[in-house]
């Protein structure tokens, strides 16, 4: 066991963890932040994806004491109160069946918007291509980044 | 006026000013009104704080509506249908309705959430739970006006009375519409359709607010003070009997705090998921061959084969279609949280079957069903496993619930039992593999016979519309073939077949899809129809391209349904393109196999699912009707299956009849 300093969503927290942990477990089951979820724990289904220095990273397979210094944000952490233009074109646009999947979903198309504000409809699907929906919501997905880059019109 | 006062008082003032006085201070479409706004409160009613006419709905006197939900949200909707179908009738304000889960509890009836029956099951019941209290509401007006129920409407939360146009908020009438005796059904009226002011909408899900932010909790986010997590270790084989085990390694991994053995396996407890895994990977275990150590899944289908392959007859075209074992593989694993003390239990579980759950819970923790309670999460995804209560070979199949329930014994302390994705596959009960024959006179495709064969060895059990996957698969593909043998178009000999509402669909599907117009040279079009359990008719053009290397792309589907009275138009939309995409998934990507009794596939690497870029246009037509309103959830896969395989047959004359289609079956 270690002590780490990690900042997540703008707050600096102190955990004693095994350095090796990837950061999913420590976000989970150390700090409560139950947002990312587990998928498949190899990196594969982009269910755990969050930002780390604004990038889209999956959680599952990056050792806690890789991102020490540096800035972690979650689904928790992506907007104060539910109002990233994303969040709203997903509700928008219908685009929730179980859930899931869908902080990965978010968390990956917001990192592609914070680089690339006006992506074409292929940078868009190459993007969310990184995240599994066994639900199937990959059409509304596609629609609701589209609507959020185009300032919330369908 | 201050103090409380009787309620023969408070009748005499309440009638006074709902006939004058209110009515000049609160005009309709004014926001000053009674308990709905922020201006000056009638003079409130005494009585209970909370009115609750029977299990699905409760009314409080701040105006919110609480609904009960009773079937498990999986995605397709419920929490947001169900309560939509009662706040109709109830005449309820949305933005007032909140939903709670129901714990498993028999007043509710049947809980199971499978067989895409929530909707048509609970339409008439919840309809009149909630006209009963809005009659309630009406009649607590009436008294309220002195004048008489029929001159009273309820609409957005308010009761209007349509004479003098006053308005009562539900919230001020609470108290003494509590009071006031419950009407019996008989004496209700349903609205009808055309005065449908939420039936028919496209309200956004009840649960975005908490989906969208992380906020939602799903089974693997319950989080309880002392809480432990655990993962077992199990049999490698089909069947397998532990042997021994050595947990000294284990027990040495840092933040683990017991190793417990099961009736599965062999349980590793520890202060986070991770040291659990960690120390699951330390544990060393020995299991025997299990029941069947020489099991391939090639020769279960070999051995089906040589039970269906009877020739065709003179004059009969016959064709057999096979199906793989396939995983239900939903994002959120199979995993359930227990706190089980010497005289009570508590469950929390993302589950289909939540009377099931707790019918188990009461056998392994040996405790009354009055000492057990089981709540229900959101679940992450289901598609059916999360629905067995026991799979064909007669085990529990709430397996997860039997470990969290047993460890959390063991160690005394409340546990959350995580199937890691890996064991989340190997120890699916599966789809079953199946062998069908279908045959039919070349003279009349009325003389349709088909004979379904299914294995036994390997779990197998309720996977996404169950038994209509091969039924369509295989009744779909030969239509398709009987109508090349005869030189009919597919579709035309669809059409001799179908009638009504069946043929509608079908005639739907192809006209928006343009059903006959060319296409380029490696594409093709495909058609299905299918109604799984006879309820739901649903029919589908599927294009696709396909390359010299044998790469199958689906590039649009066209999906016709009727599900009788659309509920919410945008969430069935939603159900049919996810039922496609699983479809598709099934048809394109890979099987489960077995080798010497074990399942071979355990992850997204060798088990794919399709992703966002392989992913078709799907465009949704549904009927308009004002029928009885039937499921959705499991009835495009079937129908997509097919049309997907007809559709390669029209691109390269190539007929398939097993799934998942193979490149090679598509080269040379």
């Amino acid at each position: 066991m270690t002590t780490i300093s990690l900042n997540v969503n703008g707050k600096d927290y102190r955990v004693d963890v095994d350095p090796q942990t990837p950061l999913l477990w420590v976000l989970r089951d150390t700090l409560g932040l139950t947002g990312t979820k587990y998928g498949c724990g190899i990196g594969m289904c982009g269910t755990c994806t969050i930002h780390l220095d604004g990038k889209a990273v999956r959680s599952c397979t990056l050792a806690v004491a890789s991102v020490e210094g540096k800035k972690i944000v979650t689904i928790e952490g992506l907007s104060p109160d539910g109002s990233h233009p994303l969040q709203k074109a997903w509700a928008e646009e219908q685009v929730s069946q179980c859930g899931y999947c869908q902080p990965g979903q978010i968390m990956t198309a917001a990192a592609l918007l914070a680089e690339t504000p006006r992506p074409t409809d292929e940078e868009i699907v190459t993007a969310m291509a990184d995240v599994l929906c066994r639900c199937g919501t990959y059409q509304r997905i596609i629609k609701a980044v589209r609507r959020a880059a185009q300032g919330g019109a369908s | 006026m201050s103090g409380p006062i009787s309620r023969r008082d408070f009748l005499k003032v309440a009638a006074v000013a709902g006939g004058g006085i209110l009515i000049s201070l609160y005009l309709p479409g004014c926001d000053r009104l009674p308990g709905a706004g922020s201006g000056p409160e009638p003079t409130p009613l005494s009585g209970p704080d909370e009115m609750k006419p029977n299990a699905w709905v409760r009314l409080a006197n701040d105006g919110t509506i609480t609904i009960t939900i009773h079937r498990s949200e999986l995605g397709q909707g419920v929490r947001t249908s169900l309560a939509m179908i009662l706040a109709e009738d109830l005449g309820a304000d949305w933005s007032k309705v909140r939903v709670e889960q129901a714990v498993a509890d028999i007043r509710y009836g049947d809980q199971n959430t499978g067989g895409s029956t929530s909707i048509q099951s609970s339409y008439a019941t919840l309809r009149h739970a909630g006209a009963l209290a809005r009659q309630m509401l009406i009649a607590a007006a009436a008294q309220v006006w002195g004048c008489s129920e029929e001159d009273c409407s309820a609409e957005n939360s308010l009761v209007t009375n349509k004479k003098t146009h006053g308005k009562l908020s539900f919230g001020h009438l609470v108290p003494l519409a509590a009071t006031l005796p419950v009407p019996s059904v008989a004496d209700v009226e349903l609205k009808p359709a055309s005065e449908f002011k939420i039936i028919g909408t496209r309200l956004g899900r009840i649960d975005d607010p908490e989906i969208l932010t992380g906020k939602a909790i799903y089974g693997m986010d319950i989080r309880l003070p002392g809480l432990r997590y655990a993962v077992v270790a199990r049999s490698p084989v089909l069947g397998g009997n532990l042997v021994s085990f050595d947990d000294s390694a284990a027990r040495a991994v840092p933040g683990v705090v017991d190793v417990v053995q099961i009736r599965t396996g062999v349980a590793v407890v520890a202060d986070s998921t991770w040291n659990a895994i960690k120390g699951r990977n330390a544990l060393i275990s020995t299991w025997d061959k299990g029941l069947h150590p020489d099991l391939n899944s090639a020769d279960i289908e070999a051995r089906l084969l040589g039970r269906v392959t009877s020739p065709a007859q003179d004059g009969e075209l016959a064709a057999y279609y096979t199906l793989p074992y396939f995983a239900h593989a939903p994002l959120e694993s199979m995993n359930c949280t227990a706190d089980v003390r010497r005289d009570r239990c508590e469950i929390w579980v993302p589950t289909q079957n939540v009377q099931a759950v707790k019918q188990r819970a009461t056998v392994v923790a040996r405790l009354p069903g009055s000492a057990v309670t089981v709540h229900v999460t959101l679940v992450g995804g289901g598609f059916g496993r999360r629905l067995e209560s026991t799979n064909r070979g007669g085990t529990p199949a709430v397996d997860y619930v039997e470990e969290a329930i047993q460890v959390s014994q063991a160690i005394g302390a409340p546990v959350q039992l995580v199937w890691t994705r890996e064991d989340d596959i190997r120890y699916d009960i599966f789809h079953p593999m199946s062998v069908t024959r279908v045959s039919a006179r070349l003279d009349s495709i009325d003389s349709l016979q088909t004979n379904l064969l299914e294995a036994g060895e390997v779990p197998t059990g309720y996977w996404r519309a169950v038994t209509n996957v091969p039924e369509a698969f295989a009744r779909e593909s030969f239509v398709d073939e009987f109508a090349f043998a005869t030189h009919q178009d597919p579709l035309e000999l669809r059409r001799k077949m179908l009638t009504g509402r069946a043929r509608a669909v079908l005639d739907l599907a192809a006209e928006k899809a343009g059903w006959g117009k060319p296409l380029p040279s490696g594409q093709g079009r495909g058609i299905a129809y299918h109604a799984s359990w006879g309820v739901t008719p649903c029919a589908q053009v599927a294009e696709v391209s396909v390359d010299d290397q044998g790469n199958v792309t689906v590039d649009r589907v066209v999906c016709a349904v009727d599900c009788g009275t659309p509920i919410n138009p945008g969430m069935i939309e939603a159900q049919m393109e996810g039922g496609i995409v699983f479809g598709i998934s099934a048809a394109l990507k890979k099987a489960i196999t077995v080798k010497n009794g074990q399942i071979q596939q355990s992850n997204f690497f060798d088990y794919p699912i399709l992703r966002a870029d392989e992913s078709p246009r799907i465009e949704v037509y549904i009927v308009p009707s004002t029928e009885i309103p039937t499921g959705v959830g499991e009835m495009s896969n079937p129908v997509t299956m097919p049309a997907v395989t007809n559709a390669i047959f029209a691109a390269t004359g190539k007929r398939i009849r097993q799934l998942p289609v193979q490149t090679e079956d598509l080269t040379g």
